[in-house]
């Protein structure tokens, strides 16, 4: 089980759909949200910021991102969350989870190192059954 | 000759009878009678000796002047002699046939050529005017026989005349004859003599030149020849310009000839092309640009235009043709042509981006409906109306999962047109199909024959093969027969270097006579069931069409149907 998750989606019910699935299979013992790449990002700064005081707190192990997000999207959130700015952050995994079919989306995430998987919504529990095996 | 004898015999005979009769006088009036005889004999004596000497005058005389005669008969034998000679052999030299008419007598004579040029052996020559008429093409012998007449009557200078005349074998050559007249003291034509040409093979290439100067005449392109050598970099100067350059310059021939064509760039042409023609005319090579030109009005126009060296046989630059075409009309369909194909491209790209984004945003919220009724399904539910609320919902919601999976299928297969192909075994396709069929068939327990014997493995994409075998078989049991056990027989075959895939059930069928080009079309449906989308038989279609496959139909309601599908196995 893992420690902390996060999630960035616009869409509340896939947040709530999220937590409930993650929460039912026992997938991570904290589940934090973000309503898109912004809020994510300020999120991570918030963590840089403590750690600098030395006071270490616990940070998201996996990402579950979308991509079609108002403010700021999937694609604009990786390419600050690759950059050296975030560079403390490379151990933490992210899987795309999205609603889109359009091949050149699939091809482009491959591009950025921390994604380990693109999956297709919804999250189900046999997905996050996958993902335990596939993260061991 | 003989008047000369008459002459000095009268001349002989008036001395003479002058002497004696001159002698008789004087002897009547000086001399007496007695003496008489003797006078007389004297007289005689002296008559004979006068007139001797006077005669031998005479014949010596003549005799120089026979002599003067007979030595310039003599010269003008050697000359007519030596003339005859020269005739005969440029009679011989030249190829003319030479022809001698006695206008009066109608005797006409001909010399070798008749033979040599026209093939008539000298028995079947004709000695009159009428053999020559009748040898006359009888196109050419009326215009030819004024002409000749109105010379004979010295009504023109000169003769000479081009006909055509009848060889031996019946055909025809164009000959030119020139003749000129001998006349009698009076100026009267007595004599015509000629010598015939045998020009067909001018004729036949002046014809071939006339033929070919069609070409060039009547081209609707424009063709300009120019002179070998530039003047001050410029493009050599024209020496021809055909009726067709005229027309699309505006430029009349003798306006243009001596000019450079240089004079047609107008201030729109393109600058690099001019510079490629300029450049092969320098190098002497073969050049095609295709430039804005400017009319004689300085109106503009669109020309292909061809620069192409001719070389004389000493490998010298003679000179230049150019070919030229107005293709403004075509500049200007290319340039729409460009302009569609580019609003098409924009129009087909943002249609595929909106398809995306389109199946994207119904596919979210869809997923969270798929979602939250998957967690449903863990929580026990006591209201049984609410339960069955909820399976409704649940049905739904999954009916329309599947058109939109189905939906989206399409989409990526249109976008991507060349797929990933594996030799895969296609028992092993079946049996996947089967296992996600499992619930169905189990119910149904439909008769399924199998022949991969001949063909077993294929050249194709895997899970298109699986997803068009899926939709085949969900149809055959979807639309089986109520009355009788339905029954699917699936075999492959080899035909050249295809494969055919024949897949066949008992089912209800579909009235082709009425549906035969709706079949594969997108949202068809032809049998009323409550979860039929339509889609099924288009997505099969456009999928065995990405892998370059054919998909036949044959079917007959109540019977069955049979779907043939051929592939190229071409590994």
């Amino acid at each position: 089980m893992l420690d902390q998750i996060l999630c960035v989606d616009d869409d509340p019910i896939t947040l709530m759909l999220c937590k409930k699935v993650i929460i039912k299979s026992s997938f991570s013992n904290e589940i934090i949200t973000s309503q898109n790449g912004e809020e994510a990002l300020s999120y991570f700064n918030t963590i840089k910021h403590i750690n600098n005081k030395n006071k270490p707190i616990p940070q998201p192990q996996l990402i579950f991102l979308d991509l079609n997000m108002p403010v700021m999207g999937g694609w604009e959130f990786l390419d600050h969350f690759n950059s050296q700015e975030f560079a403390e952050f490379s151990t933490i995994k992210v899987i795309v989870l999205s609603s889109t079919i359009d091949p050149e989306d699939l091809e482009k995430s491959k591009q950025y190192p921390m994604v380990v998987d693109f999956l297709s919504k919804p999250i189900s529990q046999s997905m996050l059954e996958y993902l335990k095996n596939k993260l061991k | 000759m003989k008047s000369k004898t008459n002459q000095v015999i009268i001349i002989y005979i008036l001395i003479s009878l002058f002497v004696a009769i001159v002698s008789h006088k004087i002897l009547l009036q000086y001399i007496s009678n007695e003496k008489l005889p003797f006078y007389t004999f004297t007289k005689d004596i002296l008559f004979i000796f006068f007139t001797g000497i006077i005669f031998k005058l005479i014949l010596s005389k003549n005799d120089n002047r026979n002599i003067a005669t007979f030595e310039k008969i003599k010269n003008s034998n050697t000359e007519i002699k030596e003339s005859n000679e020269k005739y005969d052999i440029v009679a011989k030299a030249t190829s003319d046939t030479i022809w001698d008419w006695k206008i009066q007598d109608d005797n006409f004579s001909w010399n070798k050529g008749i033979e040599n040029v026209f093939g008539y052996k000298p028995g079947e020559v004709g000695n009159n005017s009428t053999w020559w008429f009748n040898k006359i093409h009888p196109e050419d012998s009326i215009k030819m026989s004024i002409k000749l007449y109105s010379f004979i009557e010295q009504k023109t200078e000169k003769w000479q005349d081009q006909y055509r005349f009848k060889c031996s074998d019946n055909s025809y050559k164009y000959v030119l004859d020139r003749g000129f007249l001998l006349k009698d003291e009076n100026g009267k034509a007595i004599r015509m003599i000629g010598a015939i040409q045998d020009i067909t093979k001018q004729k036949e290439e002046e014809q071939r030149l006339k033929l070919l100067e069609t070409v060039i005449i009547q081209s609707k392109d424009s063709i300009i020849i120019t002179e070998a050598d530039s003047i001050d970099a410029k493009i050599p100067n024209i020496i021809y310009v055909n009726p067709a350059f005229s027309i699309m310059s505006g430029y009349e021939s003798d306006e243009i000839i001596g000019r450079s064509p240089d004079l047609f760039n107008s201030p729109n042409s393109d600058v690099n092309e001019l510079e490629k023609l300029l450049k092969a005319i320098k190098n002497k090579e073969e050049c095609l640009i295709e430039t804005i030109s400017y009319t004689k009005n300085k109106d503009e126009y669109w020309v292909r235009f061809s620069m192409i060296p001719i070389f004389n046989s000493d490998n010298e630059l003679s000179h230049w043709i150019s070919i030229q075409r107005d293709i403004t009309e075509e500049k200007k369909q290319e340039k729409e042509k460009e302009q569609l194909i580019r609003e098409l491209t924009q129009n087909n790209k943002d249609l595929k981006q909106f398809s995306y984004i389109t199946s994207h945003n119904l596919r979210a919220p869809l997923s969270n409906l798929t979602g939250l009724l998957n967690l449903i399904e863990d929580i026990p539910i006591e209201n049984q109306e609410l339960k069955e609320i909820l399976s409704g919902f649940n049905k739904s919601t999954h009916l329309l999962n599947d058109t939109i999976n189905d939906l989206v299928k399409v989409i990526i297969i249109k976008d991507n047109p060349s797929i990933k192909k594996e030799a895969v075994l296609i028992k092993e396709i079946f049996e996947n199909v089967f296992s996600q069929l499992n619930f169905q068939i189990e119910l149904y327990r439909p008769i399924i024959k199998l022949d991969f014997e001949k063909v077993s493995i294929i050249n194709i994409n895997k899970a298109y093969l699986e997803s068009i075998l899926l939709n085949l078989l969900t149809n055959s049991i979807k639309y089986k027969s109520e009355n009788r056990k339905l029954k699917i027989t699936m075999t492959t075959d080899q035909i050249d270097d295809t494969v055919v895939l024949t897949f066949k059930d008992n089912g209800i069928g579909i009235d082709l006579v009425r549906n035969k080009d709706k079949v594969f079309g997108l949202y068809q449906r032809f049998h009323n069931y409550p979860d039929s989308k339509g889609l099924g038989l288009y997505l099969v279609k456009s999928q065995v069409e990405t892998m370059d496959g054919t998909i036949d139909i044959e079917s007959e309601v109540n019977k069955g149907t049979t779907f043939t599908l051929t592939f190229k196995n071409i590994q």
